[in-house]
């Protein structure tokens, strides 16, 4: 998969992964897509196989927000959560970001902004580590090798279905 | 050193500031021998950042797309809603 004007995601620096991307909508729109808990748990889900069976969020600064995801064969859940710093709706949200289960150590800082032309929107998420170690730590973490083990098996799937369509 | 510096419109010093930094971020080591001091590239770290990087985008590739599917529905019952309150007033003519 290569960045396209439409998706973009590069490591900035020693701390931060920058992501960009355009949606056919509204800005309004995104922003309450990522920010009203019934619309958040439409898309918001994880890997393929997974819920989001709560999404909290208390959109103010200083409000918290948390979300937790269960794996739908085997039961796991996964959670995590933080506090707003910044709110301007229906541009802007800065909050601490930190997973229940610690597979990096301190805390991130997550940004969205969002921008409107034409009708459509472009978001641009930041996710800012609080040190160099922290990031590589991420880098090395066992969750996105176990992201990417899962899609694996389901690219399996999909291309086993497809040569018994054919 | 030379060797690298070659192909490169830059003097030693600057190629030499170059090395430190790579060397510092664990991408160049260095090894010893009599005279010289081969550079070998350390190329894993880049690989596992670069695959990590891959598996970040899948990942929200794939909540991304949910997302638009989302945001088309919530915008073609935006519509409907929008049509519907047009025919009721109307309607009430």
């Amino acid at each position: 998969m290569k960045n396209s004007e439409r998706f973009n995601i590069r490591a900035h620096g020693d701390r931060e992964i920058v992501m960009t991307r355009v949606f056919d909508a509204p800005r309004q729109m995104v922003f309450d897509a990522y920010t009203k808990p019934e619309l958040v748990k439409r898309w918001l889900l994880g890997p393929d196989g997974w819920s989001m069976p709560v999404c909290e969020i208390d959109l103010r600064v200083g409000g918290k927000y948390r979300y937790v995801w269960r794996n739908d064969t085997n039961g796991r859940e996964m959670g995590m959560g933080g506090v707003y710093r910044e709110v301007i709706p229906p541009e802007r949200i800065v909050g601490t970001e930190k997973f229940d289960e610690e597979w990096y150590p301190g805390e991130a800082v997550g940004t969205i902004a969002l921008t409107e032309q034409e009708g459509k929107t472009t978001l641009t998420q930041t996710i800012l580590y609080n040190s160099r170690e922290t990031r590589d730590a991420v880098l090395k973490s066992p969750m996105q090798t176990g992201v990417a083990a899962s899609y694996d098996r389901l690219e399996k799937l999909l291309s086993g279905r497809e040569a018994l369509s054919a | 050193m030379s060797d690298l510096a070659e192909p490169f419109a830059m003097s030693q010093p600057a190629i030499s500031k170059h090395l430190k930094v790579l060397e510092r971020a664990g991408l160049v080591s260095r090894g010893r021998d009599a005279q010289r001091r081969p550079r070998r590239l350390e190329a894993k770290p880049l690989r596992d950042a670069t695959r990590w990087l891959e598996d970040y985008r899948r990942f929200w590739e794939l909540q991304f797309k949910r997302l638009d599917v989302l945001l088309h529905e919530m915008q073609t019952t935006g519509l409907k809603k929008h049509a519907a309150r047009i025919k009721k007033k109307k309607a009430a003519r």
